[in-house]
């Protein structure tokens, strides 16, 4: 699948106040955990757009910034850098569970 | 296992009204500051630095409660509630870690009040576990227990931790300040990388004091600490460590974040001129209100005295059956048990390295298993090691079979302790905000590969330290096989060191190898190091000796021709 790899798509990242999960800004100003739904902006100047209506809406979240991101050919949005996809997806083990004895 | 839940008393040191009172009062003062940043009363520049001062991190993902285990020493008590909290505002589990504290990474702001609450039921707490202070101060795991101590290093561990417990001078240092305390000299606590090291000695007179060490350190700048003093008398300790801060406090730089740690002061002006300066400061305070009156240090001396440990025989038949017929348990025993300083018991570590787990972790329920091992054979008392293993430090050599049994249905009775596949690792990329690179799935390659016992045992000692970041927390400048993740345009890459060590009087840090390989050739740059090691070692040479005597060329040669 081509990819955009411009370097100008970004997303706007933060993480939530009460439990430091991580969101996403959408297209209506709410923060979102999902990352296909947040808003993408396309260019440098859109992205500077992005990441102040980020931080006039962070008032439940943590230092909001922009996130680079890659689109594929049916929208598919992903970060670039292997730590904002950690973020995105989690870890990338399977951490042992409460109740487990051994780990699997 | 025998009846496990009954009262028992502990042995180290207790909170009194005074403790319990500044903790509850830390903890409720925090309940105030996170109900106002929630309602927006504090923004977050205001409010991180009274959350780092209680142990709450931001990381990646949510936010991490760093819990201070005191010179590493737990009851049984503490340790299931530290499981109960891990499965109430957490997820179920937690992470040892190398300052021999307890993370747990998932906790929420909102309930992070009621989980320090928790805490304070057992007279815990997660202060200074952050933030430019004297931190957690780290023993040897054996203390108390260890057949070549000559002084249980607690019992001045909790004098340092009373007399830095929100010491106004001492709250704003530089950097960070980290403490280390050895009574024997074989140094499990890795004393000559910490800002302060204290070893304590006999002298020719029979005296016990301290041999302090300043300015040693890991990180960007991996540094092994100076002797300032070959002998300090033990009543003097406090005054000393004062005088020494203040010359830090004062001189230590605050322009660079990176030159900032007292290694970096006492690289730049040199070890004299930093002597010379403690013992003018000293000599000023030495005689005022920190020298230690005999009555205070007897008094937390005997919170320390040891369990009363019945007679117990030091051969038991079974064992030595089991021995026999049992390979696994044979091989436990080589590895995971340690003279202990009564004939009839040893130290039991349980490894927190079964093959594939990421190193350190344990679930609530493995968490809960350890605390009723405790209870039933180890006079109710844990150690956590700075190795990110659990240790009992007063089993019977009667129930070692059961310790055995028991720890193995939990998945703790790996026979790895100092092998190839007790790795030392941080939590890198996958929860760490500072990390460049992943460290967890590494070691679970490298512990997946060389996950057969009897070749573990055949390679001998190897200590593997994996670190995500230049910041060191996997100690990896000091493994014998160090392993740094670093990010170059957005790849991981690992860059290997050999030759590290923080056995006394062999302390090193380690040699970079040659250029960094990518993660997927990781396991094979360890496996060509480990066959060049067996292909050259000398009779009864560890890794680290045979590297010592036949350099880095040959493992070079071999690492880069396989990746």
């Amino acid at each position: 699948m081509a990819k955009n790899l411009s370097g100008d798509l970004s997303v706007a990242s933060a993480n939530r106040l009460v439990d430091g999960v991580v969101v996403f800004l959408d297209d209506a100003g709410q923060w979102t955990t999902r990352l296909e739904h947040a808003a993408v902006a396309r260019d440098k100047r859109t992205g500077e757009i992005l990441l102040e209506r980020a931080r006039a809406e962070a008032f439940n979240v943590i230092d909001p910034f922009l996130v680079a991101v890659t689109e594929d050919d049916i929208g598919r949005i992903e970060p670039v850098s292997l730590r904002e996809k950690i973020r995105a997806s989690g870890l990338t083990f399977d951490a042992i569970a409460a109740d487990a004895v051994r780990y699997a | 296992m025998p009846d496990t839940h009954f009262y028992r008393p502990n042995h180290f040191y207790q909170y009194d009204d005074y403790d319990r009172t500044l903790v509850g009062e830390r903890v409720e003062q925090f309940r105030d500051q996170v109900r106002r940043r929630i309602a927006g009363e504090l923004t977050e520049e205001q409010f991180k630095p009274l959350r780092l001062t209680n142990g709450l991190y931001l990381q990646l993902h949510a936010y991490m409660l760093r819990i201070a285990i005191p010179y590493g020493t737990l009851s049984s008590r503490q340790l299931r509630k530290l499981a109960d909290i891990s499965r109430k505002y957490d997820r179920g589990y937690g992470h040892f870690t190398t300052r021999q504290n307890l993370q747990l990474n998932w906790i929420k702001l909102e309930d992070a009040p009621d989980a320090l609450a928790a805490l304070a039921e057992v007279d815990m707490h997660a202060m200074q576990t952050s933030g430019n202070c004297i931190r957690n101060v780290t023993a040897d795991h054996y203390a108390g227990a260890a057949i070549d101590e000559i002084e249980d290093p607690r019992i001045w561990c909790e004098i340092v931790r009373q007399w830095s417990t929100l010491h106004p001078e001492f709250s704003f240092l530089p950097r960070k300040f980290k403490i280390a305390i050895t009574g024997s000299p074989n140094d499990r606590a890795a004393v000559r990388v910490h800002d302060i090291g204290l070893r304590l000695w006999a002298n020719k007179a029979g005296a016990v004091g301290f041999e302090v060490i300043v300015g040693g350190g890991l990180g960007r700048t991996p540094m092994i600490g100076k002797t300032l003093r070959e002998f300090l008398p033990r009543d003097e300790l406090l005054a000393y460590l004062e005088a020494t801060l203040r010359v830090y406090n004062r001189y230590g730089r605050r322009d660079n974040l990176y030159k900032a740690r007292i290694k970096i002061l006492v690289h730049e002006i040199g070890a004299e001129k930093m002597r010379e300066e403690v013992e003018a400061e000293y000599a000023a305070i030495k005689d005022g209100a920190l020298r230690l009156p005999v009555d205070t240090i007897e008094a937390i001396a005997r919170q320390f005295a040891p369990p009363p440990l019945p007679h117990r025989p030091a051969v038991v038949a079974e064992v030595e059956a089991l021995k026999l017929a049992d390979r696994d348990f044979a091989l436990w025993l080589k590895s995971n048990v340690a003279p202990h300083r009564m004939a009839g018991y040893r130290i039991v570590t349980a490894s927190l390295k079964p093959a594939g787990a990421p190193p350190g972790d344990a679930s609530a329920v493995q968490m809960e298993g350890v605390a009723d091992i405790a209870d039933a054979y180890g006079q109710g008392e844990i150690r956590v090691s700075h190795e990110q293993n659990l240790v009992f430090p007063h089993v019977a050599v009667e129930d070692l079979p059961a310790v055995w049994r028991a720890l193995g249905r939990l998945g703790f009775a790996e026979a790895n302790v100092g092998k190839i596949t007790d790795i030392i690792a941080c939590p890198g990329l996958d929860y760490c905000a500072l990390a460049n690179a992943r460290s967890i799935p590494v070691a679970q390659r490298i512990s997946n590969h060389f996950a057969e016992l009897a070749r573990q045992h055949d390679i001998g000692d190897l200590k593997i330290k994996i670190s995500g970041c230049i910041n060191a927390c996997g100690h990896h400048h000091v493994g014998h096989i160090g392993i740094l993740g670093v990010d170059k345009n957005g790849v991981e890459l690992y860059q290997i060191s050999l030759g590290g060590d923080v056995d006394f009087g062999k302390t090193a840090i380690g040699t970079i190898l040659g250029p960094a390989v990518t993660a997927d050739k990781v396991v094979e740059a360890v496996d060509a190091l480990v066959g060049t090691y067996l292909d050259n070692r000398g009779d009864g040479e560890r890794f680290v000796d045979t590297y010592r005597r036949i350099g880095a060329q040959p493992f070079k040669e071999r690492v880069y021709a396989a990746v």
